[in-house]
């Protein structure tokens, strides 16, 4: 009984973490409709911050915070200064590529000028502690609380009296309508991300303290974790994205009593999938709230794609199968041949996202799925390659499209959500059901590739397949589009419910999308696990799938040329700055940023 | 602590492009011998990369510093790959097209270095994983080598110390729920049935879980008289500090993996008592470790870790072995690794592989315990 009272206790230490990220995220969400990726960098910094502060300059916690808070504001208006607002115009999808560029680079900046040692934040406070139940809890607990308890309450009395609080929800309500009524919108965003990254700037130096340990790269899983509880209480929602909080990581301290630490996510994403299709606005929504805009399409004069003549594409193509023969160099081929499989996850997310309107964040899972089926069946079973790399991308397409199945209903980003979620919970059962896919010791000695039953080695050969595999896909895709097919997912994207008063039915379509999506994608997964040989459940991780979605904003999206042009720079842009040793992630990051600035509409125009 | 000095080393490390191993004054002239390095220099992993490095140029001090290999300095190429199989695979190719490159080191995890494993098996590279405990990984050909601790060597190891000298008889097991956590694990909790304990729990995190109250009381409810972790230092740190505040009072034990002066910085007072069984230690008297220990003080001011130990053991290995070699083609590499014997080795004492399984069994055990701060020999006090 003792052990209840004590899971809950932990459950809310844990969830009052999630809490002060959570408020942030919450705050950006409901002002810009942003899923804000470079939220946990800001912590990040906010962390490094308060170490130096502590460490360095030896300040006391007061003045630790204060400039914690300071610095982190400043940080907040300078990435809505440069980082978003230049892309007000954009398509709603380019500010989201934005923040995952930023969050690279200011990640980056963090190791370089840090290292990537973890480093301990000595405590502040006296280390007085609480008996409570069978454990304790410490003064910084309570600190956490009050400082997101207080944070909330004094959002909340800044929205609903002030006059900013006003514009700031007018804003929130309808951007345009606000701008006529003359509210500065530009101010108001300036104000939400100096309050959100001043808030997750403390979170980082209090957890960092907390825990005694900070680290460059902690701030991605913080933002998984924030966007989840900030879902849970209600998108936009301030006093909602506490509760939320607090709830998931009760939910998950449960999780764990229940089944055991290895659980402990699964139970975290099932209650966010859960809370998505029973309540898609979050438990503590209000009624009467604008349904969710799309994230591509309706209000975006689309560009105008630009249109490559078929003569040099086809001499483009000839000159790729042509490579390996004028050139001997196999780290070329190589780099080329995971653009080429990348090239396919692209066209699969190109199609669901650019095409249908479903912008997924959970891609990885459907390489995952056709990796792991052709791999255990070739690996465990004795199935012939040619066969099981089929089968791959067959139950990807079929497995793929009823897991996502229950996110149809949903509209704009809480798709990506949604997807997010099922992305990890994919991942997260191939970790622990184990009799299948043996768990984390993963699959070793997965046959090879083999064409015709000749074993494939050959680092040339490979490629040819890769290319051929993918060129016929891709065409495949085009004559897709150009059939009523591609007109009719048009149509869902742009207007559903124009769609759906013609006789369109909607699921029919998303689900043909995600079926020919999933087997593009798990072929490409499939072909990744005989060429590797190896893999186990972090193969096909989260950042693979924010690469997916890079690839596909970057080339433009439901643009077929565009997500192979789109592979090809993101696959290759790593290995060109590898001059730069340590700095290359970081130049990367950068040439996102200017890309997105330049060509937010992605390199070859969104169709 | 942020000084001047990493600020230098990073601004360096841009400078020499292609981050070649440093050289020293009174080093040999000549064509220089090159291993190749795939490794983690960014991203979550990027920390091992950095310590890989210390070891690696510590070596190279010594090797270069005595006059080389046949006149000749032996240096490395680091290629940065997150750790991340489709980057590991290029760096592969770039690898076996180099034919400066005698022999490749690395990578970290298991997913990246396997993923590279059939491109250095078919091109007849020697692909040496000196972190790669993976059960499986030695597996793709004879190309593929490791002087990494084997788990099945490690953990009976632990088991004896845990059971019989310490005395736990009701074990709770917290591990990495990775390849290497897992088989650890396993090969743990054979030992200590067989020395008739029991293992209460067994629980597996993630590597980026920070959270370990609510499964320090499912452990805490199981009743165990013990704690074994296998973990890293950073998430060993973590448990032990939430250990003491979610009321779990045993005595705590973990695998040589969380031996790091990081450990105790990470841990502050929560680590005092915590016992290990490391691969060596600054006061062992060990000629191979005091020369070490030593040395890496003077150039880092720091004490060395198990990361450091592996990577600096690794290129002493394949000094001796590049000097016994007859040439320097990659297959005589190969051929010279199954030959060489008893190469002093900080983590094995005299380290000799096993032809069949391309690894080295046999590695050094010290019992050890954090007493006021630092890892002390264990005094033989049992805790039960």
């Amino acid at each position: 009984m003792t052990s209840w009272f004590d899971h809950t206790i932990n459950g809310l230490i844990i969830g009052n973490i999630y809490g002060l990220l959570a408020v942030g995220l919450a705050l950006i969400f409901g002002v810009s409709r942003l899923i804000n990726f470079a939220h946990g960098s800001v912590y990040v910094v906010g962390a490094y911050v308060g170490w130096v502060a502590v460490s360095v300059l030896h300040t006391p916690f007061p003045v630790t915070l204060a400039l914690v808070v300071i610095l982190a504001a400043l940080l907040g208006i300078a990435i809505e200064r440069f980082g978003i607002r230049p892309l007000a115009g954009a398509p709603r999808i380019a500010p989201l590529l934005a923040t995952i560029g930023l969050s690279f680079v200011l990640d980056q900046t963090v190791q370089i000028l840090f290292s990537p040692d973890p480093r301990s934040v000595p405590m502040q406070l006296p280390n007085w502690r609480l008996e409570i139940g069978g454990g304790s809890i410490g003064m910084l607990d309570l600190l956490i609380g009050g400082i997101g308890i207080t944070a909330a309450g004094a959002l909340f009395a800044f929205l609903k009296l002030t006059k900013w609080g006003w514009a700031v929800r007018a804003t929130a309500l309808d951007r345009d309508a606000a701008r006529v009524v003359g509210v500065d919108v530009d101010q108001v965003n300036r104000i939400v991300f100096a309050i959100a990254a001043a808030l997750g700037g403390v979170g980082g130096v209090l957890v960092g303290m907390y825990y005694n340990v900070i680290t460059p790269t902690m701030g991605f899983e913080a933002t998984l974790k924030g966007i989840v509880a900030e879902v849970v209480g209600g998108v936009g929602n301030v006093p909602g994205a506490i509760v939320g909080s607090l709830l998931l990581g009760i939910i998950e301290s449960y999780g764990v009593a229940l089944l055991g630490t290895s659980y402990r996510n699964l139970f975290a994403f099932l209650l966010l999938i859960a809370i998505l299709v029973l309540r898609p606005n979050g438990l503590f929504a209000s009624r009467h709230q604008l349904p969710p805009e799309p994230m591509t399409g309706t209000f975006i004069a689309p560009s105008k794609p630009i249109g490559l003549p078929v003569p040099l594409l086809a001499a483009l193509a000839a000159f790729a199968i042509a490579l390996p023969l004028l050139i001997d160099n196999g780290y070329l081929i190589q780099t080329l041949t995971n653009a080429w499989l990348y090239a396919l996850l692209g066209l699969s997310l190109t199609l669901v996202a650019g095409t249908s309107g479903q912008v997924s964040l959970g891609h990885a899972a459907l390489l995952a799925i056709g990796g792991y089926t052709s791999a255990l069946l070739a690996a465990d079973y004795g199935f012939p390659v040619w066969l099981t790399i089929i089968a791959g991308g067959l139950m990807a397409a079929g497995l793929g499209t009823l897991l996502v199945s229950p996110a149809f209903r949903l509209r704009g980003h809480y798709v990506s959500i949604a997807t997010l979620g099922i992305g990890e919970i994919v991942a997260l059962v191939i970790l622990n059901w184990e009799s299948v896919t043996h768990g984390p010791i993963g699959v070793a000695g997965i046959p090879p590739l083999e064409f015709f039953g000749r074993p494939l080695y050959d680092t040339n050969a490979i490629y040819w397949v890769a290319f051929a595999i993918m060129l016929a896909l891709a065409l495949l895709q085009v004559r897709l589009l150009s059939s009523h097919l591609g007109r009719t997912m048009r149509a869902v994207r742009d207007d559903d419910v124009a769609a759906r008063s013609f006789g369109i039915s909607l699921n029919r379509y998303k689900g043909l999308a995600f079926a020919f999506g999933g087997f593009v994608a798990g072929i490409s997964g499939a072909f990744t696990a005989h060429m590797y040989s190896f893999i186990n459940h972090e193969t096909f991780n989260t950042h693979i799938s924010v690469l997916a979605l890079t690839i596909a904003i970057l080339g433009g999206m439901g643009n077929v040329g565009g997500a192979i042009l789109g592979a090809v720079a993101l696959i290759g842009l790593p290995e060109v700055f590898r001059i730069a040793a340590e700095y290359r992630i970081l130049l990367y990051g950068i040439a996102l940023l200017l890309l997105v600035r330049f060509r937010p509409q992605g390199l070859l125009g969104t169709v | 602590m942020i000084s001047r000095r990493t600020l230098l080393q990073s601004g360096t490390a841009a400078l020499l492009a292609n981050s070649v191993g440093r050289s020293i004054a009174a080093e040999p002239t000549g064509e220089p011998i090159y291993l190749g390095v795939s490794g983690p220099l960014t991203g979550p992993n990027a920390q091992y990369g950095a310590q890989w490095k210390q070891g690696f140029d510590l070596a190279l001090d010594q090797i270069n510093g005595s006059g080389g290999i046949k006149g000749r300095p032996l240096r490395y190429i680091f290629e940065d790959t997150q750790s991340d199989p489709k980057q590991t695979v290029a760096v592969a190719q770039k690898f076996v097209a180099d034919k400066r490159i005698v022999a490749e080191l690395g990578d970290f995890a298991s997913p990246a270095s396997m993923a590279a494993s059939p491109i250095y098996q078919r091109a007849g590279l020697v692909q040496f994983g000196f972190t790669n405990s993976h059960p499986a990984f030695t597996k793709p050909g004879d190309f593929i080598w490791s002087n990494s601790v084997s788990q099945a060597d490690e953990q009976p190891l632990n088991a004896t110390y845990v059971v019989n000298k310490l005395g736990f008889k009701r074990i709770a097991v917290l591990y990495l729920n990775t390849d290497w956590g897992r088989t650890s694990k396993d090969h743990f909790a054979a030992k200590a049935k067989e020395l008739g304990a029991e293992v209460v729990a067994s629980e597996g995190y993630q590597p980026d879980e920070k959270d370990f109250r609510s499964t320090l009381v499912r452990v805490r409810d199981a009743k165990p008289d013990g704690l074994f972790l296998v973990s890293y230092y950073a998430d060993g740190a973590l448990i032990v500090r939430q250990a003491r505040q979610t009321g779990v009072t045993v005595p705590i034990a973990a695998s040589s993996s969380i031996y790091s002066p990081k450990f105790i910085e990470l841990g502050a007072e929560a680590s005092e008592g915590v016992f290990t069984n490391a691969r060596f230690f600054p006061e062992d008297p060990r000629p191979e470790v005091q020369s070490f220990v030593t040395t890496f003080q003077a150039k880092y001011g720091k004490e060395p870790d198990a990361f450091n130990a592996y990577a600096y053991d690794t290129v002493v290995l394949f000094g001796q072995v590049l000097r016994e070699a007859p040439n320097l083609d990659r297959t005589t590499i190969r051929d010279t690794l199954a030959r060489v014997k008893d190469v002093p080795s900080v983590v094995y004492g005299k380290a000799t592989f096993d032809p069949q399984t391309r690894r080295v069994l046999g590695a050094q055990s010290a019992q050890l315990v954090v007493r006021n701060g630092r890892f002390t020999l264990w005094d033989g006090v049992k805790t039960n």
